[in-house]
């Protein structure tokens, strides 16, 4: 996978400066010079709101969604306490940050790259899109969410060619992002081969995609999610199963090749 | 380091009473991710490494983390490269940290201890050893053997016919009476006595309403169990004549503080490093603000101030 992690992650406090909800999600941007300059796609933060407070008590890991000059986003899902208190942060408020963390996706290929998002695993994918064609590489991005609400999100991917499904047929196609997959690789012909599959989602939807891939031959980097605590690879308390046996998803992942991924 | 804060632990010169808990700080792999030079600035007074233990361990099914209120719970289960690696590949590249290092160790039977502390005795590096015999989260030796009064003493003689090295054993809050494990540790030969160890947990997870964790019950860490550990802290202080390395939960100076008071002679943090991983670098100077706000002049003036009279 991507470059290994060569001390370059800073512990600051940051400032939000903005925070907008995008349908279901929240969208905050925080400024954080020394994250914005070295992160990768597919790295991610651990960020918790600045304060005494002890519940929630960690931070929670965040894919960097997007930098921008000295700015750096995070897209979230506010489904438990650390996400909704996260979510919650306003203009001014601030934020503890510890990054930019992990492998991050590789992004040496050359063939056309596909990227699959799942709900909030969109959230890495725009950054990720961004360098792909910044590097000359055709990107095609696939995006499946619940409903409408979430399929919202998409409206972030402004400049990238961007296809969507909903579950409930609400917004784009109606059925799963590994359907519109199939679609996709048909659609390229012999030329798939060269083709490489980039993924961030829920564990059925990142087995659903890789499998799909694997079957029409197209390699596959996904971005696992799992419950973190140091986010340095000290705690041993994120691993996931490889082939190479358990492996942890801060400090060795969390993009995988598939192909090593046991599930 | 102040004046005031210098400390010792039996035949360790500490710069300051506050150092890590094993398991929650690594230094080898902070060094690698963070920008900060960890080696140079090692932000507490020594270093406690992750247990070994004599063979590799790949340890528990995750998911193997879950926050709790103001808690963590963990059921890593002593992951670990085993002791050869530790000896071969880890404490050369620790040769230079400038602070005393306390290896930490755990078995599947009393003479594992023993064997472990063998080997570290050929060990310059290593200064202390503690016996983890309270791990929550592995099935064959350590939980079942630090609830076991005679086991404990058994684990402790073992170690301690095998190094002259200061010897800490490490207790489960999950029994009964922990003074009675205490006593026995003692008894066995221990120069200290660390408390505590996780308590045992569990969580649903919240939609599913299936046990969260992969091994289904965990240890539970952090603020949530500070009062378990003041308890314990200060009824086993009361009870020998050796240091007690205090831990549980301590994630403010003000909990440092009164860990010292409870009759700790040092204070470990855990799971508040995964909070804020420059907690370490502050404590010690907030510390000392607190002991002059106080009229503390030095550690040993604090140390077990809520027995006296
Ligand atoms: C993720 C995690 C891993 C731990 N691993 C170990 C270990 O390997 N050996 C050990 O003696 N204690 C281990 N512990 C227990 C801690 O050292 C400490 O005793 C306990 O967490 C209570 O302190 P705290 O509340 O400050 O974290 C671990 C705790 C956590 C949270
Ligand atoms: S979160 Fe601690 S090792 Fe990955």
């Amino acid at each position: 996978m991507g470059a290994p992690g060569r001390a370059e992650a800073a512990y600051s406090a940051c400032r939000v400066i903005e925070s907008r909800p995008v349908g279901a999600y929240r969208l905050v941007s925080f400024i954080a010079r020394e994250m914005a300059a070295g992160a990768r796609p597919g790295q991610f933060l651990m960020v918790r709101r600045s304060g005494p407070a002890l519940d929630p008590l960690l931070p929670r890991p965040m894919s960097i969604h997007d930098v921008e000059s000295d700015l750096v986003k995070v897209l979230i899902d506010p489904v438990g306490k650390g996400t909704l208190n996260l979510a919650a942060a306003g203009v001014g408020d601030q934020f503890n940050v510890l990054g930019p963390l992990g492998n991050g996706f590789n992004l040496e290929g050359d063939g056309p790259a596909l990227l699959a998002g799942g709900g909030i695993g969109a959230a890495p994918l725009a950054y990720l899109a961004r360098q792909l064609m910044d590097r000359g590489r055709e990107v095609t991005c696939l995006l499946g969410f619940r409903s409408r609400a979430q399929a919202i999100a998409a409206e972030l991917f402004r400049g990238v060619d961007v296809h969507v499904s909903t579950e409930d047929g609400s917004v784009g196609r109606q059925g799963l992002v590994s359907e519109l997959l199939s679609g996709c690789i048909a659609g390229l012909g012999p030329g798939a081969r060269q083709a490489e599959l980039f993924a961030c989602g829920p564990d059925a939807m990142l087995r659903a995609v890789s499998a799909t891939a694997l079957e029409c031959g197209v390699r596959s980097q996904v971005s696992v999610d799992t419950h973190m605590a140091c986010g340095v690879g000290a705690c041993q308390g994120c691993v996931v199963e490889t082939v190479q046996g358990y492996r942890r998803a801060c400090s060795e992942g969390p993009v995988f090749a598939a192909a090593d991924l046991k599930w | 380091m102040v004046e005031v804060l210098k400390t010792a632990l039996g035949p360790l010169g500490l710069g300051h009473p506050v150092i890590n808990a094993s398991g929650t700080f690594d230094l080898l792999e902070a060094d690698e991710v963070l920008r900060a030079d960890l080696m140079a600035e090692f932000p507490f007074a020594a270093y406690v490494p992750k247990t070994v233990t004599m063979e590799p361990r790949a340890g528990n099914d995750p998911p193997r983390l879950f926050e709790t209120a103001a808690g963590l719970l963990n059921s890593i289960g002593l992951a670990n490269r085993g002791i050869e690696a530790f000896i071969d590949e880890d404490l050369p590249r620790l040769a230079a940290l400038p602070v005393p290092l306390i290896a930490s160790i755990a078995g599947e039977r009393t003479d594992d201890y023993g064997r472990c502390a063998l080997l570290l005795d050929e060990c310059d590096r290593v200064d202390a050893v503690e016996l983890n015999i309270s791990c929550p989260n592995v099935e064959l030796g350590g939980m079942a053997l630090g609830c076991d009064p005679y086991k404990t003493r058994q684990a402790t003689e073992y170690a301690r016919e095998s190094t002259s090295r200061f010897l800490i054993v490490k207790l489960t809050p999950n029994v009964t009476d922990i003074t009675s494990l205490a006593r026995a540790a003692v008894e066995g030969g221990a120069d200290c006595i660390s408390v505590i160890n996780t308590v045992h947990g569990m969580a649903l997870d919240p939609l599913r309403l299936k046990p969260a964790l992969g091994h289904v019950t965990g240890g539970l860490s952090g603020p949530a169990i500070k009062p378990v550990a003041l308890r314990a802290i200060y009824m086993i202080s009361r009870e020998v004549d050796v240091p007690v390395i205090g831990m549980g939960g301590a994630t403010t100076a003000q909990d440092v503080l009164e860990f010292l008071a409870a009759g700790a002679s040092v204070v470990a943090i855990g799971t508040a490093s995964f909070r804020d991983p420059l907690l370490a670098a502050r404590l010690a100077g907030e510390l000392r603000v607190l002991m002059e706000q106080r009229g503390f002049g030095s550690v040993r003036e604090l140390i077990g101030h809520a027995h006296k009279e």
